[in-house]
């Protein structure tokens, strides 16, 4: 997000701030919606402000959403999506980059904090034991990275497409929290029987490629 | 109520028209289409279109204060959405004369 999309998110958010709750919803679907559509970040943002500046102005009117745009919100933002250029192939290929550094840079960062090695290390310098630097990276944890990377994508890619249709599941918070249980029960299970080390890798030289991906993700992000 | 499908491609130049008398915004455009009798016009169904001609050179906007949060984007017609309008209100003339003459004196049965 470089810096001019930035700018105009943050104010976005403090409008959103500004919605009514019953006006909520209906916002959050059509702004999840069209974050998967195939504009660039900054039209998104402009057509938001737009949103935004309409859904407000009918709140001061006593009027809501329904009455501004009507019920078929997909129609409605397929038609505003139709007025934008797609993205070209360099902005879907930073943003295609930058996800991976983010996604990458984060798992990483999760298994070198949560790894024993990490544990053992941390015992090791408080008792002053002989400290090992060298962490495992198993079967399961690669597999896993695979699967939640697919996953991710896959997920984020459906729930973008179909916010309408689905937004009323993930508006439910027992259903959202069941979700998220079963993905975590799936990853244990990987990671139960993924115990095989492929190989071990320093932690300074694991946490230097954290870094290094979250420092790419920085710099792809404000282009 | 003007069925939707019959509003398609004549909407784009009463929008014009309204936005041709002085620079207007979203909402207003959509009372004034609706004082003219276009029911159910809100402004939710010519945003998009407002965004089109937007695109297409026809308008161009101007985002300025509002006393109601934010900043509100009011449309001002250009040279070339002075032409096209008068092209479509020529066009609309010969589509109306056609049906009219259909209706009026071409309602019998070919001969």
């Amino acid at each position: 997000m470089n810096k001019q999309t930035r700018e105009l998110n943050r104010m976005n958010n403090d409008l959103d701030k500004l919605l009514y709750l019953e006006n909520n919803p209906a916002m959050t679907d059509i702004i999840c919606y069209l974050r998967g559509a195939n504009i660039s970040e900054y039209n998104q943002e402009i057509i938001r402000q737009d949103l935004l500046e309409m859904v407000l102005s009918a709140q001061e009117r006593n009027e809501n959403i329904e009455t501004v745009i009507g019920t078929d919100y997909k129609t409605f933002c397929d038609e505003i999506i139709a007025t934008f250029p797609p993205k070209s192939l360099k902005e879907k290929m930073i943003g295609f980059f930058d996800a991976i550094s983010l996604g990458l840079s984060v798992f990483c960062a999760i298994n070198i904090i949560l790894s024993n090695e990490t544990f053992v290390l941390i015992h090791n310098l408080i008792v002053g034991e002989p400290l090992n630097f060298e962490i495992d990276v198993t079967a399961g944890l690669i597999v896993s990275l695979l699967i939640a990377f697919i996953a991710a994508f896959g997920i984020v890619n459906f729930i973008m497409k179909k916010s309408f249709e689905i937004g009323s599941l993930f508006h439910n918070n027992t259903s959202a929290i069941l979700i998220v249980l079963g993905s975590i029960s799936i990853f244990l299970v990987i990671g139960w029987f993924g115990r095989n080390t492929i190989f071990t890798v320093n932690i300074f030289i694991a946490l230097f490629f954290s870094f290094a991906l979250y420092l790419t993700h920085r710099l792809l992000s404000r282009i | 109520m003007i069925p939707s499908q019959m509003l398609k491609g004549t909407l784009e130049g009463c929008i014009l028209k309204v936005i041709c008398y002085n620079e207007t915004y979203g909402y207003e455009i959509s009372q004034a289409l609706q004082k003219y009798g276009f029911q159910d016009i809100s402004e939710g169904t010519i945003y998009p279109l407002l965004l089109r001609l937007e695109k297409n050179g026809l308008v161009t906007t101007q985002s300025r204060e509002s006393p109601l949060g934010p900043k509100r984007k009011y449309f001002k017609i250009t040279p070339l959405g002075e032409s096209t309008l008068e092209s479509f209100f020529s066009n609309w003339k010969e589509l109306e004369n056609a049906v009219n003459q259909l209706f009026q004196s071409g309602g019998q049965k070919h001969e």
